[in-house]
């Protein structure tokens, strides 16, 4: 027979046995009970007499039931049938349980919702490839890793190199949208090569071309899709027409696709690209603005164009000395996730720590009912039922319970990611890819799948072997169960134990770092303070001559707001702003070589700056209305740079200079020493940063350039002991204020401090809150499983203590008895998850900030917490015991 | 037949139950009883062993069943060979042989 017609024909009983099951198994069931009669028929032809003949013919076929069920194993399709049968069988017997049914059901949606949340979030960031054609291939190029490139050198190395496709830059450039509603647009400007090598091609319209970077008449601009939904309401006729920014008209040539975003660490949520012309600025080698962005040859590795490009920058730091920090060639990837990637893998692997303390505390809640079910399963032998049926079917009762509490992990894993990714803020790159997408759905069918064997496998194995003697025997009697039973429960209870430890300490490290950054003292008072962009630049308000007088009197307008205390303006506000620095040379000291000199944080401020920041000046005072154009230069330095340069001598007096190049320089006097505050990254250590007067910089009051054309309001709400500082209120009020002067200002970026600095610590807190709450949950069903355990063993051993009572046992001596065993088994646990967080904390190291990962006061405190957990869950059971009455007790034999 | 040469003898039992029904078509019981008479009682099938067998041979298509009645006026299953159980029936008669042949000389060899 060939095996083609075999195999139709096995598909054909297949689908009969399974769709014409009844009357399949009705002729099973006539074929077999024919051949009983045909037996006895013979046995009365032999002459016996038809009674016996009838039960000796039944002895011989060894039970109809029985035979029907071997054909049944053998029948095509059985898998399927007997799997439906068990799962049947498995909903009833759950449904019939309900108290262990929804205990384990939530453990196990606890453990996977929080697996498959976490994993979502991993598999948008971390696994799926960026949007882009080949992003293998694409790469980021900075000094350092991360400061930008000059003009002059970006042309140099994009001539001199050989293993890049295109290689392009972009530069940030934020604008003022003129029209009716004044509008700061983000936008990019690009070098033709940018937006071609992503592989996108734009929605509608076209993308930049090489004519583009030398553009005649008026510059292209290419929307997002976003800006062109909300601006122009998607209208397909946008192409064409002209935009106005900074005063000056683009013609809008293109539309970007939904979501398009590039490059997604930098610069993101971009409105309107255009093209990057360097023009006169293409020889400079000291404007460093430039982020480079290049396309790998095939074949070409990162690694062959770091070495290629570190040896270029190496010949132009021979020719051009102290103008070529390193540079470094990044994958785009890796710097998209940046720091997330460790953050994220550390929560993964918590999270798979939770699943696993569910999977062992419903494996012992599995055991303790095995136990309870010792019976039925010692009958389902006794009368015929092989022991791998019993096996798949406790099996099926697991996978079973598994995929209910999958299907309720889905519900909550789609509710919790909401929260998640609202926790994580800016901190997660691309997080509007994450989503319960049907990778994730599959992951989580595999992981409950997982799920379902781990916990059942043991529990199963262990009943579907027992001893049918044994099992009567021990059932009946009730007594002290087996040894060999409670080591297995201990051993999961050790385990629990020792895996919730290490998420304690894990969430224990977390809390300390994030107690560290908190109590990091940003040098301002960062509560009560609301800040807002305010540009001039390209309204009616740019004209050199009349900057200053317009941000004077709208500043004269928002101090006087009720509520508010004192209100200044600086360039960029410290954390969320640009930082930019000058190079500063010290009068009277040698001049340092060109790669030498120093530099220094800059930031432009109008009096009262410090007043309103509560960044106190510790010496020398303020700038005033009098530093203007024409009187002599002054300048405010942080305490990090007085301390430093003018180490056993008063700061206040001495002179420096912004232009070391010339001899000639303008000298400024340091009029004020003011305490050291944060620049841009929060866990920075100080730097030195001056404070130049704005009525001083010209170009502040006459440049133009969008750079300068707009400052940032800083306002300090009036705080009373009645009313707390509510800064974000002030809000409605600031933006008429500002309008009441003109309307056609945009006021932009409007944040609390308070933000500001939740904003830069998004990150950390995010992990914390994860890992917390994982420990959280961990630890209740670790105390869980202890109560369980010790329940059970109290439970057991009902006998043997009322027999100790009956002795003369006092109520402590139990306590003291019960608990002690349930305290030997988190002892274990905690010597054991001690040592494994001493190993997992290692993962953490780029995590934590002002604590050692293997900090002993967090390890102690967790392990003590952990105990006294442990301790209250044994505390319960054991108060129980005392109240065991002997003759009770003894009766229940 | 026992357990023990249930094991030893897996494809035994399907070429016993295809050779008693080479003459014929019969039931559950007439298979078993003709097993029995052709192997002079040596092998007897028990319904849990003889049962599956049948099941398992008529769903790969070597037998072919019907209901009919039985002598003493009974309604029965009556099993009977297809065209490709004959040629299941010849091919592991074929084989049986060789295996017969090579087991006899292993057992003669000194």
């Amino acid at each position: 027979m060939s095996p083609l017609s075999r195999f139709t024909s096995r598909w054909r009983s297949a689908l009969r046995n399974l769709f014409a099951r009844s009357r399949v198994q009705r002729e099973l069931d006539a074929d077999v009970r024919t051949y009983a009669d045909l037996l006895t028929d013979e046995k009365v032809r032999a002459g016996m007499d038809p009674r016996d003949a009838r039960r000796a013919a039944l002895v011989e076929l060894g039970g109809i039931e029985r035979v029907k069920d071997e054909v049944r194993e053998i029948q095509s399709g059985a898998v399927l049938e007997t799997t439906a049968r068990d799962v049947r069988y498995a909903v009833r017997t759950l449904v019939r349980r309900p108290g262990f049914t929804v205990v384990a059901v939530i453990a196990l949606a606890l453990g996977i919702g929080a697996t498959t949340a976490i994993f979502s979030v991993v598999n948008g960031v971390l696994l799926r490839p960026l949007p882009y054609r080949e992003p293998d291939q694409l790469v980021v190029i900075l000094h350092e890793g991360r400061n930008p490139v000059a003009p002059a050198n970006y042309l140099d190395w994009k001539q001199q190199s050989s293993l890049f496709s295109s290689f392009g830059a972009a530069e940030y450039w934020s604008g003022t949208m003129t029209g009716d509603v004044p509008e700061r647009v983000q936008g990019l400007k690009v070098t033709s090569d940018v937006l071609a090598m992503t592989g996108i091609n734009p929605l509608i319209g076209r993308s930049f071309r090489p004519e583009d970077d030398a553009p005649t008449g008026d510059r292209p601009v290419v929307l997002s899709w976003g800006f062109w939904q909300r601006r122009f309401a998607g209208s397909r006729d946008v192409l064409g027409k002209s935009l106005l920014v900074d005063g000056s008209s683009y013609t809008i040539v293109g539309v970007m696709p939904r979501g398009f975003d590039f490059p997604m660490f930098w610069a993101t949520g971009v409105q309107v690209w255009t093209p990057l012309t360097l023009g006169e600025r293409a020889s400079s080698r000291r404007s460093q603005s430039l982020r480079l962005f290049a396309r790998l040859r095939p074949g070409a590795s990162v690694a062959a164009a770091q070495s290629q490009m570190s040896a270029i920058t190496g010949n132009l730091e021979k020719a051009f000395p102290g103008t070529n920090p390193a540079v470094v060639v990044a994958p785009l990837d890796t710097m998209v996730v940046g720091d997330v990637r460790t953050a994220l893998l550390v929560l993964l692997g918590a999270v798979a720590f939770v699943l696993l303390i569910a999977c062992a505390n419903v494996a012992h809640m599995q055991l303790a009912r095995a136990s309870a079910r010792h019976r039925e399963m010692s009958v389902r032998l006794a009368l015929g039922a092989s022991r791998t049926r019993l096996l798949r079917q406790l099996l099926t009762e697991s996978v079973v319970l598994s995929l209910v509490g999958g299907a309720l992990g889905i519900v909550l894993a789609k509710a919790g990611l909401r929260t998640l990714v609202a926790l994580a803020g800016s901190s997660l790159p691309r997080a509007e890819t994450i989503g319960l997408d049907p990778a994730v759905l599959a992951f989580t069918t595999v992981v409950s799948l997982m799920t379902g064997l781990a916990f059942g496998l043991l529990p199963a194995v262990r009943v579907s072997r027992s001893e049918m003697a044994e099992a009567l025997r021990d059932g009946a009697r009730g007594s002290t169960e087996g040894a060999g039973r409670s080591r297995v429960r201990s051993i999961l209870v050790a385990s629990e134990i020792a895996l919730a430890l290490v998420l304690l300490a894990g969430a224990g490290l977390a809390m300390r770092s994030f107690a560290a950054l908190r109590a990091i003292d940003p040098g301002f008072d960062p509560h009560g303070v609301l800040s807002a962009v305010v540009s001039v630049y390209g309204t009616a308000e740019a004209p050199p001559g009349r900057r200053e007088a317009f941000y004077t009197s709208a500043l004269e307008r928002v101090r006087q707001l009720p509520g508010v205390e004192s209100a200044s303006l600086v360039n960029h506000l410290p954390i969320a702003g640009d930082v930019w620095g000058l190079q500063f040379i010290i009068e009277g000291r040698p001049r340092p070589e060109p790669a030498q000199v120093p530099r220094a944080t800059f930031r432009v401020v109008y009096p009262g700056y410090f007043r309103a920041m509560r960044l106190p000046i510790l010496r020398g005072r303020d700038v005033t209305e009098m530093d203007r154009v024409g009187a002599p230069r002054v300048v405010i330095v942080n305490d990090f740079f007085a301390r430093r340069h003018w180490p056993n001598e008063d700061a206040i007096g001495k002179r420096v200079s912004f232009n070391p190049a010339a001899d000639t320089g303008t000298w400024f006097t340091v009029v004020g020493v003011v305490k050291n505050d944060v620049r841009s990254d929060w866990t920075a250590p100080p730097e030195e940063e001056v404070f130049l007067p704005y009525a001083q910089e010209r170009e502040y009051l006459e440049g133009n350039g969008g750079h300068v054309g707009y400052m940032t309001l800083v306002i300090r709400a009036s705080c009373s002991a009645v009313k707390a500082c509510n800064a974000a209120s002030l809000a409605p009020a600031l933006r008429d204020a500002v309008g009441s002067v003109n309307r056609s200002v945009p006021v932009t970026d409007i944040q609390t401090m308070d933000d500001v600095i939740a904003g830069a610590n998004a990150g950390p807190r995010f992990t914390l809150v994860l890992l917390a709450t994982f420990a959280v949950v961990a630890l209740v069903l670790a105390a869980v499983g202890i109560y369980g355990v010790i329940s059970y063993a109290v439970s057991r051993r009902t006998h043997e203590i009322g027999v100790r009572v009956a002795l003369g046992a006092s109520p402590a001596t139990v306590v003291r008895l019960v608990i002690a065993q349930g305290m030997r088994v988190v002892a274990v646990g905690v010597v054991i998850g001690v040592a494994g967080s001493l190993v997992a904390s290692r993962l953490m190291t780029k995590l934590v900030y002002g604590v050692s990962v293997t900090d002993p006061l967090t390890y102690a405190g967790v392990a003590a917490l952990l105990a006294a957990v442990a301790l209250v869950a044994s505390y319960i059971p054991a108060r129980r015991a005392t109240r065991i009455d002997p003759l009770v007790a003894m009766r229940t034999d | 037949m026992t357990d023990r040469q249930t094991n030893l003898l897996q494809g035994t039992l399907d070429l016993l139950i295809l050779k008693s029904l080479a003459l014929g078509e019969l039931h559950g019981l007439g298979v078993a009883r003709r097993v029995e008479q052709i192997t002079r009682g040596t092998f007897q099938v028990k319904p849990g062993s003889l049962f599956p067998a049948l099941y398992r041979m008529e769903e790969a298509g070597w037998l072919a069943s019907s209901w009919g009645a039985s002598e003493n006026n009974r309604r029965a299953k009556f099993y009977k060979l297809t065209a490709a159980g004959r040629r299941q029936l010849d091919a592991e008669t074929t084989e049986w042989k060789r295996i017969a042949v090579a087991i006899g000389f292993a057992l003669q060899a000194t």
